[in-house]
């Protein structure tokens, strides 16, 4: 509707009717316009890895968003507000001021037949940060992890130099039709990479000024209830995906490949659900 | 290839398969396209319309498809601006299938009005004084905004998120999409009206003309409620079949019948207001010019059934099953009455369309016959085969429904109980 056609008056019904498709036409573009400056200034300060992260955890079903203090017992329920990042919680920082995480007694917890040495940090999303004497942290999968990997068909590791971030892409494992993106559980420059065989993935120089928070991370007692329910959702993602789920229901414990022992299995699937990539 | 670019953890059927489904519907669309291309090609000669019979199949299919689509503002209203966060799990199929029935309606509203190479004058020089220009206008607009809309459902399939700059656009666009659903819902309000506010200027079709409240016919708003009433069935109706077809859980039980009960709620306003209007226009507007309301269905086969069908059978009855929650409850129950209020809009489209045309008004007139020739038929088919390659591409690709993966975790778990109790204890 232009004011220059012919059989166009000023009065107030065609006023009206402009007024209102220029708004909309405004609100589209001005919608259209805004998300393509935002895109571009989250490109120009690299935040495609924290957006990527935001939004698989926003597609994560409920019931795997859930607050760590509900693991805990804590909280009957409680969705995380923060994406797994608990550095920006202050209801993480009240509680753990009040009931601070107990130590554990053990150097290390042996849960169903997988052991977890308590001399590190545990990510959500299966892998652990332990703090070297010379300041950096090694990075690497936790037994689960490398229990649901096996021996990995091939590894993407990030090359000396790049800088990862908490909750952004630590590396990248391929294991027959799965390929998924490891969760990096610090923020850092990687200095140097390892082997899958080698036990660990990558040492990463701590960002800033050299200190570096873990408060995102398990330790020590939060490791146990954590386990047990990720033994749960793996029950459940494996009787779904391979339509067998014997593999707790006789007290056995998980083997050391779980892939080989569910050769019909969409594994891709299974491994999305564990290293939380939906 | 094409595994990575469907949706992790969900379960598609093979390609060749897929290409089994997709080809007869392919081959609808062909005939479809080449009919619509006689009609662009050689005119309007190829339809059975004529000065005298100007609406026709294409009509009735545009008005339906637009009820039918109103899904998409609906729910998009519902869920963004009412924050009935529930409908989520059917919020994309949902702009999917406005999107369909929108471009589709525009798609044979240019082929309806010929000179394809013209359309533009439409926007450039609008007849001001039609109400027609506001329903291009706004169907234009809303068809942007719903295009806009499927925009972060395509750039979060799964191989397309990989490059960042969709992935972010996908995620920032998604922050604003409440924007797009206000802007959507005032746009489908309007046009919706519009198409009925048409019968508030049509007197010369006493069967059809309405009177109402200062610039508005009561068609105007009983089109926007109708609308309503419906769109959510729709979705509810298309909600099950694809269930049925992928053999699959897309959404929880309790969201098809919160879709139930909100259309049934509208519906019993529309079979009010509807009632309402058809008193008011049986006892004043249609003896007011000169005809007494039984002379319309005196003309077989349009008799007082269609009225009585339109009124009661697809409307009432309907209305009453979505709002008994024990008969909600019932899946069978439920989709017949969803089918039911989709039914009825379309009946009603026909006959504020192809009736009122059929039926004679002055003294020399007969009443008209209308078949449409296969040209038109063809292109009708070419709108129903677009509608499906465009949804079952879509379901196929992209994450129509969220909830999917975890309802198809949910039927293995419940097998799985006694076991994980073992694992606690251990």
């Amino acid at each position: 509707m232009l004011p220059w056609i012919y059989g166009f008056h000023w009065n107030a019904g065609h006023i009206i009717f402009l007024g209102a498709f220029y708004t909309v036409l405004a609100a589209v573009a001005t919608t259209l316009i805004v998300a393509a400056r935002r895109s571009r200034r989250a490109l120009v300060e690299h935040r495609a890895e924290d957006i990527g992260w935001h939004s698989d955890f926003h597609d994560l079903p409920p019931q795997d968003r859930v607050c760590r203090h509900v693991l805990t017992g804590e909280f009957q329920s409680r969705e995380c507000a923060n994406a797994f990042d608990c550095r920006h919680c202050e209801t993480h920082a009240k509680l753990i001021a009040l009931r601070p995480v107990p130590e554990a007694q053990a150097a290390e917890e042996e849960i169903l037949g997988m052991t977890f040495p308590l001399d590190r940090f545990y990510h959500r999303g299966h892998t652990w940060a332990r703090v070297e004497p010379d300041g950096t942290v090694t990075v690497g999968l936790d037994d689960l992890g490398e229990r649901l990997l096996g021996v990995p068909d091939a590894v993407e590791l990030p090359p000396p130099g790049t800088r990862v971030s908490v909750n952004g892409t630590a590396f990248r494992v391929r294991k027959r039709d799965a390929s998924v993106r490891v969760l990096s559980p610090v923020d850092g420059e990687v200095v140097e990479t390892g082997t899958p065989g080698g036990g660990w993935y990558l040492r990463v120089k701590p960002a800033g000024h050299g200190e570096m928070d873990f408060r995102h991370l398990l330790r020590g007692a939060e490791v146990w209830p954590w386990l047990m329910r990720e033994m749960e959702r793996l029950q459940i993602a494996l009787s779904a995906e391979a339509g067998a789920a014997a593999t707790l229901a006789d007290g056995g414990v998980p083997v050391k490949d779980i892939a080989a022992a569910y050769p019909e299995a969409n594994w891709d699937a299974v491994c999305g659900e564990m290293f939380l990539e939906p | 290839m094409d595994k990575d670019f469907i949706t992790r953890g969900v379960r598609r059927c093979s390609p060749n398969r897929f290409f089994l489904w997709m080809a007869p519907w392919v081959a609808m669309l062909g005939f479809g396209l080449y009919s619509a291309g006689l009609c662009l090609v050689k005119g309007l000669n190829q339809t059975n319309m004529d000065n005298r019979f100007a609406f026709g199949l294409w009509i009735f299919l545009d008005l339906t498809v637009i009820a039918l689509g109103a899904g998409a503002f609906f729910t998009g209203f519902l869920v963004y601006i009412l924050k009935l966060h529930e409908l989520k799990a059917v919020i994309n199929s949902a702009v999917v299938i406005g999107l369909v029935c929108y471009s589709g309606a525009v798609c044979v509203l240019m082929v309806d009005v010929g000179q394809p190479l013209r359309a533009w004058f439409t926007f450039w020089y609008p007849n001001v004084h039609s109400m027609l220009t506001e329903v291009t206008f706004c169907i234009s607009c809303y068809l942007a905004v719903l295009a806009i809309e499927y925009l972060p459902i395509v750039l979060k399939n799964r191989k397309l998120r990989q490059v960042p700059s969709f992935l972010v656009f996908e995620f920032e666009l998604h922050k604003l999409v409440y924007v797009l659903a206000g802007v959507g819902t005032f746009l489908s309000f309007f046009h919706q009206g519009s198409l009925g506010g048409l019968y508030g200027v049509l007197r010369g079709r006493p069967f059809a003309f309405r009177e109402g409240l200062a610039l508005w016919p009561s068609t105007f708003f009983l089109f926007i409620i109708s609308a309503a009433a419906v769109g959510p069935s729709f979705i509810l109706l298309t909600t099950w079949m694809v269930e049925k077809i992928t053999r699959k859980r897309l959404v929880r039980p309790e969201v098809l019948e919160l879709l139930g009960r909100i259309s049934g709620l509208m519906l019993a306003v529309y079979v009010l207001a509807k009632s309402v209007d058809t008193l008011i226009w049986i006892n004043r507007t249609s003896p007011g010019v000169g005809f007494p309301a039984w002379q319309y269905y005196s003309w077989n086969p349009f008799g007082t059934w269609i009225l009585f069908s339109e009124i009661v059978i697809f409307g009432l009855a309907p209305a009453l099953i979505l709002l008994m929650p024990a008969l909600r409850r019932r899946r069978g129950w439920l989709v017949s009455a969803a089918a039911m209020a989709c039914l009825g809009v379309a009946l009603n489209r026909f006959v504020m369309t192809v009736q009122t045309l059929a039926l004679p008004t002055l003294s020399f007139d007969k009443f008209l016959w209308y078949t449409p020739s296969w040209q038109e038929t063809g292109t009708f088919l070419a709108v129903v085969a677009y509608g499906v390659l465009v949804y079952s591409f879509s379901f196929r690709y992209f994450r129509l429904f969220p909830d999917e993966r975890m309802l198809q975790t949910e039927v293995k778990t419940e097998e799985v109980e006694e076991p994980l109790e073992m694992a606690r204890r251990y």
